[in-house]
C-alpha cells in the first residue's frame, strides 16, 4: 500500500464516519442551531468526498452554494426567529417516531440494496482531473440545457415570489397628518434655530 | 426607453461624481501624509502654556479681605470662604480659603473681579489625583507656586504654534528667544505713535 | 487533499521549479520520489503560513504608521526602531491575555467561531501563487477555491455572533454575514470577467495571460470596472473601514467581537489582516500581473544577452516575481489604509444598496461587455 492510498482511506474514513455521524446529529439533537451548524460540517464532508473523488470542481461548487448560500440562509432564517419556547407535547408521540423510524429503516434496507445488488463497474471511469471544469460546462450546456434552465427559472420564480411577499404597500401620505411623506429619509424638516433679524421683529435692538 | 436611458445617465453621473469626490479625499489624505507629526512627547516635552492660560488658581492668603466676592461672581459659589468676626476689632478675620478644583470650571471670574488681586490663574495643569476629595485644595494648597516648564530641566518646552517666529509650524529647535509672528499691542501702539500722520 | 494536488512536473519548465529539485535532490539521497514528495509537501505549507503571518505584522505596522502619518502623529515608536515590535508586542500581550468564555455563552460554539473564521482564509493561500511554480498548489479551480472558501467564513462569524450571547454580537455576526453574502456575488462576477479573458480557473494561467507587453497587458487596461468592483468587494468582504459595520463601535460595541478576549479574540484580528493581504495580493494576480514585472523580463535578458534559462537569470526573475508580487499587494494595502481616514462608514441600507443595486448590475454588464469584447477581438481579450 503506497502513502498515497493509504491517506486517501483515511481520509476516506474520517469524512464518511462525520458525514454519518454529522447527519444523524442534525436529525436528533433538539437545539436546532446545532442542527444547522452540524450541517454546515455534513455540506463540507461530503465536499471533502468530492474532493477524494478528484471532482475539485464539484467540491468547491458544493461548498460555495450548500456552505455558503443555502447553510447560511437556514442560519440566517434561525437567528432572525429565534425564540425559545417549549414545544407542546404531542400525543402520541412514541408512536409517531416508531412509524417514522421504520419508514426511514426500510428506505435504507431500500438504498443498502440497491447498492449491493448493482453491478459496480470497478475500478470507474478514469478521473478527467482538471478538464472535469470544462466537461461540465459543455454538458449544461448541451445535453443538460433543458434542466439547467428549468432550475434557473424555478430560482427566479422564487426571487419573484420573495420581491411579492416582501413588498409592502406603501403610503405617500403620512397616515396621522396626512403630509406628503418623503419615502427617501423620514425626517421632518427641523425648525431652524436661529431666526434671521427681520425688520419688524429685530433680535436685538441696536443701542 | 428614453426614461430609462435618463436614469442610467444620472446612475452614470452619481457614480462619477462619487469617484471624483472619493480621490479629492484621498488627495486630502495623502497631502496630510507629507506633512510633520504635531505630536508633543507629553512626559518628555511640554508646550508653554500661552500667558493668559487659565490653569489652577493661586491664592494669597494675606491679601485676602474675606469679601467673598469670589464667591458671588462664580457661576457655583464654588470657593468656601471661613471667617469669623472679631467683635473687639470690629473686622473679619479669615480662617480658611478653599477652591475645589474637582467642581472648578477655570472661568476666571473669582481672578475677575477679586478687589485686592489676591487670586491669580496659573499656568499649572497638571491637576490629576487619584482621589477626587485632594482636588479641593486649601489655602496652603492654593499658595503654592507652580513649577514653570522652562524651568524643569527634565522637560523639553515647546513654544506653542501661534508663539513661533513667522513661517515656522515645528516647535523643535527653534530658539527661546526668536520672536513671534507678527508684533504686541504696544509694539502696535508704539509704531502708530512714531509714525507721523 | 492529497489526490487533488497537481503534479507540477507536465508543466513547462519554466521559472523556479523549486519541488522538482528537491525531490531530485532527495532521491539522489536514495530517497524514492513518493517519499521525497511528502517531505517536501509540509515545506510550503509551513512557509506560506509563516510568510502570511509575517504579512500580518507587517501589515498592522503599516496600518498603525500610515494611520499616524496621515492623521500627523506619530505612531508606535518605543518598541523596536520606529516601532517595528509593536506588532509583537500587540500580539504577546493578547497571547498572554485571560481567556474568557462568558458565563451564559456556549462554549463550543463560541470556541469554534474564530476558527472557522481564520481556517478558510489561511487555506485560500493555497492558490496565491508567487512565481510560475512558487506556489503551494497550482489547484485547476485555482480562484474558485477561493470564492468557495471565503463562502465558509459567514458561517463562523454567525456562530461567534450567536454563542456570544450577546445582542450586539449576533447583530454583527447577521450584518457580517448579509455583508459577506452581498458582496460575494459581485466580486464572483468581476472574476468570471477575468477568468473569461484567460480561459482558466488557475491563478498561474490567469498570470500567464497577462505577461507579454509588460505593465501593458495586465488585466487593469482591459478590465478597469471588473478592478473597482473587485477591490470594493474585497474592501466589504474584509469588513475594511467604509464597510466595517459588523464592528461599528458606535452602534454595535464590537460587533460579533465583543465577548471575545485573549487568544480568541487575535484569531478574528489575524483573520481579518491575512484576509486583507490576500485580498491585495489577489487583486495583484488577477489585475496587477501576478508577479509580472512591469517590463518584460525575457526583453530584459535579451538586452543583456542572457538566455532566459540560464540558472541565474531564472534565480533573478523568480526573486524578482516575489518582490513585485508583495509590492503590490503591499501598495494596495496602503491604497485601503488611505481609504481608510478618508471614506466614512456606510449605513447598513447604504451598504445593501450598494451592493446589490449599484455593483450587481454593473458586474453583470462588465460580464457581458467582456464576452462581447472576447468574440469580437479574441486577439486582445483571449481567444
Amino acid at each position: 500500500m503506497t502513502v498515497a492510498s493509504s491517506t486517501q482511506l483515511v481520509c476516506f474514513v474520517i469524512l464518511s464516519s462525520t458525514l454519518v455521524l454529522g447527519s444523524l446529529a442534525v436529525v436528533l439533537l433538539p437545539n436546532i442551531v446545532y442542527s444547522a451548524f452540524l450541517l454546515a460540517g455534513v455540506f463540507l464532508s461530503v465536499a471533502g468526498l468530492y474532493l477524494l473523488l478528484n471532482a475539485s470542481f464539484v467540491a468547491a461548487a458544493q461548498v460555495l452554494v450548500y456552505v455558503g448560500a443555502v447553510n447560511v440562509l437556514i442560519l440566517f432564517a434561525i437567528m432572525l426567529v429565534n425564540k425559545k419556547e417549549n414545544l407542546a407535547p404531542i400525543p402520541g408521540m412514541a408512536l409517531r417516531r416508531l412509524l417514522s423510524g421504520a419508514v426511514c429503516a426500510g428506505l435504507l434496507g431500500l438504498l443498502i440494496r440497491v447498492a449491493f445488488t448493482t453491478p459496480w463497474a470497478l475500478p470507474g471511469p478514469t478521473p478527467v482531473g482538471e478538464d472535469a471544469t470544462i466537461r461540465i460546462g459543455e454538458h449544461l450546456f448541451s445535453d443538460y440545457l433543458l434542466p439547467f434552465e428549468l432550475a434557473s427559472v424555478l430560482l427566479l420564480m422564487s426571487m419573484i415570489g420573495a420581491i411579492v411577499l416582501a413588498r409592502r404597500d406603501v403610503f405617500s401620505t403620512d397616515i396621522i397628518t396626512g403630509e406628503p411623506a418623503d419615502q427617501v429619509l423620514i425626517e421632518k424638516e427641523r425648525s431652524p434655530l436661529l431666526l434671521e433679524p427681520t425688520d419688524s421683529a429685530p433680535l436685538r435692538s441696536s443701542p | 426607453m428614453f426614461g430609462f436611458l435618463n436614469k442610467v445617465g444620472d446612475y452614470t453621473r452619481d457614480a462619477v461624481g462619487a469617484a471624483k469626490y472619493i480621490t479629492q479625499g484621498l488627495g486630502v489624505t495623502f497631502d496630510h501624509l507629507r506633512r510633520r507629526p504635531v505630536t508633543v512627547q507629553y512626559p518628555y516635552e511640554k508646550l508653554i502654556p500661552s500667558e493668559r492660560y487659565r490653569g489652577r488658581i493661586h491664592y494669597e492668603f494675606d491679601k485676602c479681605i474675606a469679601c467673598e466676592v469670589c464667591v458671588r461672581v462664580c457661576p457655583i459659589n464654588l470657593p468656601v470662604v471661613d471667617w469669623v468676626m472679631n467683635k473687639a476689632t470690629k473686622k473679619k478675620e479669615l480662617r480658611n480659603y478653599s477652591i475645589d478644583f474637582g467642581v472648578c470650571i477655570f472661568c476666571g471670574n473669582c481672578v475677575e473681579y477679586c478687589p485686592t488681586n489676591c487670586l491669580s490663574m496659573t499656568e499649572e495643569y497638571e491637576l490629576a489625583a487619584y482621589d477626587r476629595h485632594s482636588l479641593n485644595y486649601d489655602n496652603v494648597a492654593l499658595g503654592r507656586l507652580p513649577t514653570s516648564v522652562t524651568s524643569d530641566p527634565a522637560v523639553f518646552a515647546l513654544k506653542e504654534l501661534a508663539y513661533l517666529p513667522k513661517g515656522v509650524m515645528d516647535p523643535h529647535g527653534v530658539s527661546p528667544t526668536a520672536p513671534r509672528a507678527g508684533r504686541l499691542p504696544a509694539q502696535v501702539i508704539a509704531a502708530e505713535a512714531s509714525e507721523p500722520s | 487533499m492529497l489526490s487533488n494536488t497537481v503534479v507540477t512536473e507536465g508543466l513547462p519548465s519554466m521559472g523556479l521549479d523549486l519541488q522538482s529539485s528537491f525531490i531530485e535532490a532527495l532521491g539522489g539521497l536514495g530517497l524514492g520520489p513518493g517519499l521525497a514528495r511528502l517531505l517536501w509537501l509540509p515545506l510550503p505549507m509551513l512557509l506560506v503560513l509563516v510568510g502570511a503571518v509575517v504579512g500580518v505584522l507587517v501589515n498592522v505596522w503599516l496600518e498603525r504608521k500610515i494611520s499616524a502619518a496621515a492623521q500627523q502623529r506619530i505612531g508606535p515608536e518605543y518598541a523596536g526602531a520606529l516601532g517595528l515590535l509593536q506588532p509583537m508586542a500587540d500580539g504577546l500581550k493578547l497571547l498572554f491575555k485571560e481567556d474568557i468564555i462568558p458565563a451564559r455563552a456556549d462554549g463550543l460554539l463560541f470556541t469554534l467561531g474564530p476558527v472557522l473564521v481564520l481556517v478558510p482564509v489561511i487555506l485560500s493561500w493555497l492558490v496565491v501563487p508567487f512565481g510560475q511554480n512558487l506556489l503551494i498548489s497550482n489547484v485547476g479551480v485555482g480562484i474558485f477555491l477561493w470564492i468557495a472558501l471565503s463562502s465558509i467564513q459567514p458561517i463562523g462569524l454567525l456562530m461567534s455572533g450567536y454563542a456570544s450571547n450577546n445582542k450586539y454580537s449576533l447583530l454583527g455576526g447577521l450584518r457580517a454575514a448579509a455583508q459577506s453574502i452581498s458582496y460575494e456575488i459581485p466580486l464572483a462576477l468581476a472574476v468570471l470577467a477575468i477568468v473569461m479573458m484567460s480561459n482558466s480557473l488557475s491563478t498561474v494561467d490567469i498570470v500567464n495571460q497577462q505577461t507579454g507587453a509588460g505593465i501593458l497587458s495586465w488585466n487593469i487596461w482591459r478590465q478597469p470596472i471588473g478592478f473597482v468592483i473587485f477591490w470594493i468587494c474585497a474592501l466589504a468582504e474584509c469588513e475594511r473601514l467604509p464597510f466595517d459595520l459588523p464592528e461599528a463601535e458606535e452602534e454595535l460595541v464590537a460587533g460579533y467581537q465583543t465577548e471575545y478576549a485573549g487568544m480568541k479574540f487575535a484569531l478574528f484580528y489575524l483573520g481579518s489582516y491575512i484576509n486583507l493581504v490576500l485580498s491585495a495580493l489577489l487583486v495583484s494576480v488577477l489585475y496587477l500581473g501576478g508577479w509580472g514585472f512591469p517590463v518584460p523580463v525575457e526583453w530584459l535578458a535579451g538586452l543583456m544577452g542572457q538566455s532566459v534559462d540560464a540558472p541565474l537569470v531564472q534565480l533573478i526573475t523568480g526573486a524578482v516575481g516575489i518582490v513585485m508580487t508583495i509590492l503590490k499587494a503591499y501598495l494596495l494595502v496602503f491604497f485601503a489604509i488611505l481609504l481608510r481616514w478618508t471614506v466614512p462608514r456606510v449605513r447598513i441600507d447604504q451598504l445593501l444598496d450598494l451592493g446589490w443595486k449599484f455593483l450587481l448590475p454593473i458586474a453583470l454588464v462588465n460580464l457581458l461587455i467582456t464576452a462581447a469584447l472576447k468574440l469580437a477581438f479574441p486577439s486582445v481579450f483571449g481567444g
